[in-house]
């Protein structure tokens, strides 16, 4: 019988440790160099990862929820994805010191000469949107936390009554989930523009960071496949599954993306479309056009042949396409805030990303490599493994 | 470890109960159509034809008077017409989800319904169309929301969602039909073969276009399936989007909001499945199906119930607080007025039946009790068709200027018109009963333990005589 433990326990752990700290430390020099830049920047990088572990959350929810059976060789990646949140609620506090700079409601002579900021001051104050904020990590850490054990608990104890456990947890964690993601899209990400809003706009938040999982979950399985790691576990069936989902999800994003901007455009109301000019200005309309493209109708086209997402190198190859699609994609949520003339990168956005990044993976590999690679006693682990498509 | 993870898994019921064979499977599906018109079916279609013959009659009316019959005024130009057209096309998407996003997702449970759903989805569509037919006023201009070529060079306006809902409602309703029409083919030929009268097999023999269930035409069959599937799976998205961007397009408080795309499907599949648990009651009581379409089917359709409720009351709230959020006067008002003005007792329905009631179904005995869940799929049709009216009425009827405001109501005519149009729903289901198989035979028989290849060198424990009859049929294996 197999236990599914790695031998050489080192593979991502230290690296990405080195990479983390030695990017945030270089990221510090930043801060002192231009303030403003290293919150923006921050927030990018913040906003990448913290989608990924909601969508490793709602992988899992998923997964319990509708008692599939192919994902069951996925779900161990996914729980360590989603037990980020701990570390990631640690790594909100320079948000919350950046926000004078970063949300524009924070200042307080602007919002008493604003009627209509003044007239959101009930929610959009710093008070609130701290407790706000803690509410969201205290429910995604609680939940994923609660699953995760179960989880393992599930590897020396293998008792059917655990699936009920999941599902009792996952239905009201699901709800939860949707209103948490939302409101945490409004505050992050949509209160950046204080005066803008859009009904969607957490959906569309969500499409992300489906789309993070999704290709998180093949690149990192792929990864693992190349040191002969989970390859007859983790087989090309299960790869040709998500890469199913990433197409579908590619679709869902589309949609909900040009949702909003149609009927924004077409009803034309200047409160509204500001917010499509900001990012039609001077250069952004590049990255504006590469979101469309690249976002979408690439992955979308080369996505739909059975044959494309069969072969794995190729399917390797459109998951980070996707995945750093949707890191440009928040960077054109964010940044279009700070730089209105038209998009400059900066240094802080690649040290800031990796630094995040590499905590952010260096605790995901610590739980992963703790415990078993999969679910060993779960009772649809077999069927998983020789699941196929036909 | 295989021995001892089998155990684990949970031994799920058989989709389809009371050892069902190939044999009896078509035995009992084709003789609904085959045997002689019971008694209570004229009963049946005499009541719904009736209705129809009315709602025939309320048209010719209208097309003589025009829509001052109707209970529009200044403001409200639109009114039940349109809510009601809303209501219809949302009514078929729960039949194309059925037949095309579960058979992309491998659920396999939904072969016993797809058949009825998806002949719900074409009746619904038809009534659906009527509407916006007849409200352009002048109806033998009707053609001209067509783009049709002409001397005048006049075409329709294509930025209009009015003609978008021309072209998605059409090719929703064309490729419904081809979706349907294929899966029927096998289940027709099996019918064709029993069938005792000349003229019976030369009609079916027809419609049947000569399948004789090869293994070559099953091949074809099944990937033609599938790509009609694939096809139809962006109609379950694109068509009730189109139809909300009749509203959103606007600049109209309460209209204008960019989530109504997905929160109108959410709300189409949300209304489709309380419609197809409705019919699949009743359906499987007056015929006997209960083996076919058991509770586990009615459970589950009650989940996605749960789940697309849930949506729906996530829209709601969302709407709520971004009106609230967006500190635009109108937007606001608009939202209180709904909640606390003149059709405050609509919106209270519409959230009551649609975000409330559906709640129930978190309980398992709810879940699995025919005649509450019966009460409450009905409760949700209701609701449904109030929230299209709390949307369509409420906005218009308080606008951004005081002076204009007016309230609606409706007249006997558009209550007419939509009884009316549920007469021709059921006109045409009642048809659709007596005629056509309305369970997929052949799916289901896919589903069976027996259509395993390996089913029968181990463990078959059926008697030989139904595998004969079985294999004679060419059942689907």
């Amino acid at each position: 019988m197999q236990d599914y433990r790695l031998t050489d326990k080192n593979i991502i752990g230290k690296p990405a440790l080195i990479v983390g700290v030695a990017g945030l430390a270089l990221s510090m020099i930043g801060y002192f160099m231009d303030p403003k830049q290293f919150f923006y920047s921050y927030l990018v990088a913040y906003v990448f990862w913290t989608t990924l572990a909601l969508g490793g959350l709602f992988f899992t929810l998923l997964h319990h929820l509708t008692g599939a059976e192919w994902s069951t060789v996925l779900r161990r990646i996914s729980e360590s994805v989603m037990v980020s949140f701990p570390i990631l609620a640690v790594l909100f506090i320079p948000v919350a010191l950046g926000m004078h700079d970063l949300y524009h409601w924070t200042h307080t002579d602007v919002v008493v000469n604003d009627k209509i900021l003044s007239a959101k001051a009930p929610y959009l104050n710093v008070t609130f949107f701290i407790i706000r904020t803690a509410a969201y990590f205290a429910i995604w850490s609680l939940l994923s936390w609660r699953l995760h054990k179960l989880s393992l608990e599930q590897d020396s104890n293998p008792s059917p009554e655990l699936r009920k456990k999941f599902r009792k947890i996952s239905a009201p964690g699901m709800l939860l989930f949707a209103v948490t993601i939302t409101f945490a899209g409004f505050d992050w990400l949509m209160s950046l523009d204080p005066h803008w809003y859009s009904t969607i706009f957490g959906v569309y938040v969500f499409g992300g960071s489906l789309l993070a999982i999704y290709s998180f979950l093949i690149i990192f399985g792929l990864m693992l496949r190349k040191r002969n790691i989970l390859q007859d576990t983790i087989t090309v069936e299960h790869y040709h599954d998500l890469g199913k989902f990433l197409f579908a999800f590619t679709i869902f994003w589309g949609y909900i993306g040009f949702s909003q901007y149609f009927l924004i455009w077409y009803a034309n109301i200047p409160e509204e479309t500001i917010w499509y000019l900001y990012r039609w200005e001077g250069s952004w309309s590049i990255i504006t056009m590469i979101i469309v493209l690249g976002h979408f109708l690439v992955p979308f086209i080369l996505l739909m042949p059975r044959a494309n997402k069969r072969n794995l190198k190729f399917l390797n190859f459109m998951a980070v396409w996707i995945f750093v699609m949707h890191w440009i994609d928040i960077y054109w949520l964010v940044i279009p805030n700070l730089h209105q003339q038209g998009f400059q990168l900066s240094w802080m956005d690649l040290t800031l990303t990796l630094g995040i990044g590499g905590l952010f993976m260096y605790w995901f590999w610590r739980k992963l490599s703790a415990n078993a690679l999969v679910a060993i006693n779960d009772p649809s682990l077999e069927i998983s493994i020789n699941f196929t498509n036909n | 470890m295989s021995v001892a993870s089998n155990q684990l898994v949970e031994q799920e019921t058989p989709l389809i109960s009371g050892d069902q064979t190939f044999a009896s499977v078509t035995e009992k599906i084709s003789s609904i159509a085959e045997a002689k018109t019971p008694k209570m079916w004229y009963v049946a279609i005499g009541i719904s034809a009736s209705i129809m013959f009315f709602f025939l009659f309320l048209i010719g009316y209208l097309v003589w008077e025009g829509i001052g019959i109707w209970g529009l005024n200044i403001p409200v130009g639109w009114g039940w017409a349109i809510v009601n057209f809303v209501f219809w096309v949302g009514i078929g998407h729960a039949g194309t989800l059925i037949s095309a996003i579960l058979f992309l997702f491998r659920q396999k449970w939904r072969t016993s319904i797809n058949r009825f759903a998806e002949a719900m989805t074409l009746f619904a569509v038809i009534c659906a169309l009527i509407f916006p037919g007849i409200h352009v006023g002048r109806i033998w201009m009707a053609y001209y929301m067509f783009p049709l070529p002409n001397q005048m060079s006049m075409w329709p306006n294509f930025r209009s969602p009015l003609l978008w809902d021309v072209f998605a409602v059409g090719t929703y309703f064309t490729v419904s039909l081809l979706f349907w029409y294929t899966g029927l083919i096998p289940d027709l030929a099996s019918m064709r073969d029993r069938a005792k009268t000349k003229i019976r097999r030369y009609v079916l023999g027809f419609f049947s276009l000569g399948w004789r269930g090869g293994n070559r035409q099953w091949q074809h069959y099944e990937l033609a399936y599938l790509l009609l599937a694939g096809l139809s799976t962006p109609l379950v998205l694109s068509v009730h989007s189109v139809v909300s961007t009749d509203f959103a397009t606007s600049v109209i408080p309460g209209w204008h909001t960019t989530i109504f795309p997905p929160y109108f499907v959410a709300g189409a599949i949300f209304s489709g499945f309380a419609m197809v648990n409705t019919l699949a009651i009743i359906a499987r009581k007056i015929y006997g199906l209960e083996d076919f379409i058991t509770i586990k089917h009615l459970e589950k359709m009650n989940i996605i119930m749960l789940v697309t409720g849930s949506m729906v009351g996530y829209a709601y709230s969302c709407e709520f607080f971004i009106a609230w959020y967006s500190g635009n006067e109108y937007e606001t008002f608009t939202f209180l007025n709904r909640a606390f003005g003149p059709y405050a007792w609509a919106y209270w329905t519409m959230v009551s039946c649609n975000v409330i009631v559906p709640q129930l179904f978190w309980f398992k005995k709810v879940r699995t009790s025919v005649p509450i869940m019966f009460v409450m799929a009905l409760l949700v049709n209701v609701g449904m068709w109030f929230e299209r009216f709390v949307i369509v009425v409420s906005s218009l009827s308080r606008d951004f200027l005081p002076a204009n405001w007016d309230y609606y109501s409706p007249t006997w005519v558009d209550v007419g018109m939509f009884i009316g149009s549920f007469g021709l729903f059921f006109t045409l289901f009642l048809i659709f009963l007596r005629f056509v198989p309305m369970i997929a035979m052949a799916e289901v028989k896919a589903v069976l333990p027996q259509a395993d290849p390996h089913f029968y060198h181990g463990n078959g424990h059926l008697d030989t005589a139904a595998n004969t009859v079985a294999v004679k049929e060419g059942g689907k294996a």
